[in-house]
C-alpha cells in the first residue's frame, strides 16, 4: 500500500477553512449556496446572456402570457409586460440591480461599520457609553423609516436609496464588531501578543479580525436579506429605482395595475425577490449553524 | 416586600432615564433634520410655506432664530412639549391634529398584529422544539424561513387578489365600510364602536373586524415566524437545563414538565425579545398600510415624502419612534414583572 504521507503532519485549518468545513455539511445549505452562486453569476452576466434588452419594446407582443400557457410564445419564455418588454430579460437584468446592488451595499456598510466598530471598541469610558446608547437608539428606529428619512433628505432615485440603505445598515455592523472585538480582546492570546509588544492596531489586524470574520459574514448575510427587501420595498413605493428600470420592486409596482389581466407581471418579480432572499437566508442559516458547531467543539 | 419595592423602583428609574436619554437624542435628530432637508430651516420646522415676511419674522422670534443653536434647540423642544409640531405643508393642518387622527389606526393594527403573531408564533415554536429534529420541526422551520423571506408588499397584493377579489371573503381597503358612522372618541375603531350607541353597533363591529383581518395577517406573518424561531430556541435551551433533568428524575410526565416548568421559563425568554421585534413590525405595518389604504401614520408618512412635506416627516419620526420606545418599555416591565431575576440581579446567581 502506497503511503502518501510519510510524516504525520498536524494541520491547523484557518478559521475560514473550519467554517467552510462545517458549513458544507447540511445539504439544504448547499442548495441555498448553489442558488446564491447562481444569482451572483446571473447578476454578473445579465447583460451578456439576456435574449433582449430590458427596455426593448415588442409592440406586436403586448402582455404575452408565459410560454407554457396556450397564448404564449416560446421566444418570450416568461411573457411580456404592458409595453411588450420581455419579462425574462427584465428579471435577469433586475438580478444585477436588486441582488447585485444589495451585495455592494452590504460590502460598503460592512467596511465602514467594521472600521467604526473596531475604533470604538478601543475607546472606553463616557465616549463609548454615549456611542453605545446612540447605537441603541438608532437600532430601535425601524430601518425603513430611517431609509425613508434619508431618501427625503437626498431626494428619490436608485442611487440615493443605496446610500440610505448603506447608512441604515452601518449601525448593525458597528454593534456586532464592537461586541466581538471587545470579547476577543479579553482573551489570553491577545494578552500574549500584547506582552510581545504588539500595538492595538496590529493586534486587531493579525489576531482579532481572522477570529471574528465569520461573525461578520453571518451578520452580512442577515444584512443582505434586509437590503434586498429594502431596495425592493423602496422601489415598490416609488422612492427608489424609477419605473422603467428593471428593479424587481419597481417592476412589481408597474405590474399592479395590470394584476387582473396579466398576473405574471406581479407573480414573477415577487417570486424572484422571494427566491433571492431565501437563498441568502439559507446561506446565513448555514453560517450560523457552522458557527454553533464550531463553538460546541 | 420592601426589598422588592426598592428593586422595582430602581428598575423603573433606570428605564425612565434611558427613555429620557433616547427622547433627547431623538429630538436632536429631528431638530437637525430641519437643517438637512432642502429649503429654509425655519419653514421646514414650522411648515408655514405661505407665510408673509412679517409672519416669518414673528415665527423667527418665537423659535429664537437670532440666538445660538442651543437656544434654538431648546425653544424647539419647548414647542414640542406644548404639542406644537408646526403645520403640515400640504394640508395646512397642525401636525398634531393629523397625527392624533392617524396614530390610533396604526396602534390598533400593530398591537393586534403583535398579539396575533405572539399567540400563533410562540406555541408553534414550542411544538417545533418538542419535536426537535423530527419531521414537524423541519416543516415548521421551512415555513418560518419562507415567512420571513417573503416581501410584505407582494404578500399583501397576493392576499388581496386571493381573498378579496377571487374569493370575495374579505374587504381589501380601508378600516370600516363608509356606511357606518362612528363617532371619533379614542380613535381606536373597535373601541369606538363598542362605546357608540348606534343601533347597528354589532354590524359595524363585524365590518371593522372583517376589514382588520387581512392587514393583520399580512403584518403578523413575518414577526410570527420570528417568534417561532425565538420560542424554539428558548424552549430547546430550557429543556437542556438541570432543573428539567431534576423534574424528569422525579418522575414527572413529559406533559407535566412542559406545561408546569419548561413553558413558563421559555415564554419569559421570548418576551424579552418582543420589544426588538416590534420595530421590525412597524416597518412592515408602514408598507401594509399603503397597500390596504389603511388610514394610519405609516401611509401618511410615505405620502408626505411624495409631497415633500418635511414638517410631517419630522413629526412622524418623533411620534412613531416614541410609540416604539413606549411599547419597548411596557414589554420591559412585563418581562420584569414575570421574571424576578430581571428585577433582582443580586440574588439571581
Amino acid at each position: 500500500m502506497a503511503r502518501d504521507k510519510i510524516y504525520l503532519e498536524e494541520e491547523f485549518p484557518t478559521p475560514l477553512m473550519q467554517l467552510w468545513h462545517n458549513f458544507k455539511q447540511p445539504p439544504v445549505v448547499m442548495i441555498g449556496f448553489g442558488c446564491f452562486l447562481f444569482l451572483i453569476a446571473l447578476a454578473l452576466l445579465a447583460s451578456v446572456i439576456t435574449p433582449y434588452s430590458s427596455v426593448e419594446n415588442h409592440l406586436d407582443h403586448l402582455l404575452l402570457p408565459p410560454a407554457w400557457s396556450d397564448e404564449g410564445n416560446v421566444s418570450f419564455l416568461l411573457g411580456t409586460d404592458n409595453l411588450g418588454r420581455d419579462m425574462l430579460s427584465r428579471l435577469m437584468h433586475g438580478t444585477s440591480l436588486t441582488f447585485g446592488l444589495s451585495i455592494i451595499v452590504v460590502m460598503a456598510s460592512l467596511v465602514i461599520g467594521v472600521i467604526i466598530g473596531s475604533l470604538s471598541a478601543l475607546t472606553s469610558g463616557i465616549k463609548s457609553s454615549i456611542l453605545n446608547h446612540f447605537l441603541d437608539v438608532i437600532l430601535s428606529i425601524p430601518s425603513l423609516l430611517l431609509a425613508i428619512i434619508i431618501v427625503a433628505i437626498l431626494g428619490p432615485g436608485l442611487e440615493n436609496t443605496l446610500w440610505a440603505i448603506i447608512m441604515v445598515l452601518i449601525p448593525q455592523f458597528v454593534h456586532i464588531t464592537r461586541n466581538a472585538v471587545k470579547e476577543e480582546f479579553a482573551k489570553d492570546y491577545v494578552l500574549a501578543s500584547r506582552l510581545d509588544g504588539a500595538s492595538s492596531i496590529r493586534i486587531l489586524w493579525y489576531s482579532i479580525f481572522p477570529n471574528i470574520i465569520e461573525k461578520l459574514i453571518s451578520q452580512a448575510t442577515l444584512a443582505q436579506s434586509t437590503a434586498i427587501l429594502e431596495i425592493a420595498a423602496l422601489g415598490f413605493l416609488g422612492l427608489g429605482a424609477p419605473i422603467p428600470m428593471p428593479e424587481w420592486g419597481a417592476m412589481l409596482a408597474n405590474g399592479i395595475d395590470l394584476f387582473y389581466i396579466a398576473p405574471w407581471t406581479v407573480y414573477l418579480p415577487g417570486l424572484a425577490i422571494l427566491f433571492s432572499v431565501i437563498a441568502t437566508n439559507l446561506v446565513g442559516e448555514g453560517m450560523r449553524h457552522a458557527l454553533k458547531v464550531r463553538k460546541e467543539n | 416586600m420592601g426589598l422588592l419595592k426598592t428593586n422595582m423602583l430602581i428598575f423603573t428609574l433606570r428605564r425612565f432615564s434611558l427613555f429620557f436619554f433616547t427622547m433627547w437624542l431623538l429630538t436632536i435628530l429631528s431638530f437637525s433634520l430641519s437643517f438637512l432637508f432642502p429649503g429654509e430651516q425655519l419653514i421646514n420646522l414650522t411648515g408655514e410655506i405661505n407665510a408673509s415676511p412679517e409672519q416669518l419674522a414673528v415665527l423667527a422670534n418665537e423659535y429664537q432664530q437670532q440666538a445660538n443653536l442651543l437656544t434654538q434647540y431648546f425653544s424647539y423642544v419647548s414647542h414640542l412639549f406644548h404639542g406644537d409640531m408646526g403645520y403640515s405643508m400640504t394640508s395646512h393642518l397642525p401636525i398634531m391634529t393629523e397625527i392624533i387622527n392617524r396614530l390610533p389606526a396604526t396602534v390598533e393594527l400593530t398591537c393586534v398584529a403583535l398579539l396575533v403573531a405572539m399567540f400563533f408564533g410562540i406555541p408553534i415554536g414550542f411544538c417545533a422544539a418538542i419535536y426537535h429534529r423530527k419531521a414537524p420541526d423541519n416543516f415548521i422551520l421551512a415555513i418560518a424561513m419562507i415567512g420571513y423571506s417573503i416581501p410584505v408588499f407582494w404578500l399583501g397584493i397576493l392576499a388581496i387578489l386571493v381573498f378579496s377579489v377571487q374569493l370575495g371573503w374579505l374587504p381589501s381597503a380601508g378600516q370600516i365600510s363608509l356606511l357606518f358612522e362612528i363617532k371619533h372618541v379614542t380613535g381606536l375603531q373597535l373601541v369606538d364602536i363598542l362605546l357608540s350607541d348606534s343601533e347597528y353597533k354589532w354590524q359595524a363591529f363585524q365590518d371593522a373586524t372583517r376589514h382588520l383581518i387581512l392587514p393583520v395577517i399580512v403584518v403578523a406573518l413575518a414577526p410570527a415566524t420570528i417568534f417561532m424561531r425565538l420560542a424554539r430556541t428558548a424552549m430547546l435551551e430550557v429543556l437542556d437545563t438541570h432543573y428539567i433533568k431534576a423534574a424528569k428524575a422525579k418522575g414527572l410526565t413529559f406533559s407535566q414538565i412542559i406545561y408546569r416548568h419548561a413553558m413558563r421559563n421559555a415564554v419569559i425568554k421570548v418576551i424579552r425579545d418582543v420589544g426588538l421585534q416590534f420595530a421590525h413590525l412597524i416597518t412592515i405595518a408602514m408598507v401594509t398600510e399603503v397597500i390596504f389604504s389603511w388610514p394610519g401614520i405609516g401611509r401618511w408618512l410615505i405620502e408626505s415624502i411624495y409631497q415633500r412635506d418635511y414638517t410631517a416627516i419630522q413629526g412622524g419620526l418623533i411620534v412613531l419612534s416614541t410609540f416604539i420606545f413606549i411599547v419597548h418599555i411596557i414589554i420591559d416591565f412585563v418581562y420584569a414583572a414575570l421574571n424576578p431575576l430581571a428585577r433582582e440581579p443580586n440574588h439571581g446567581t
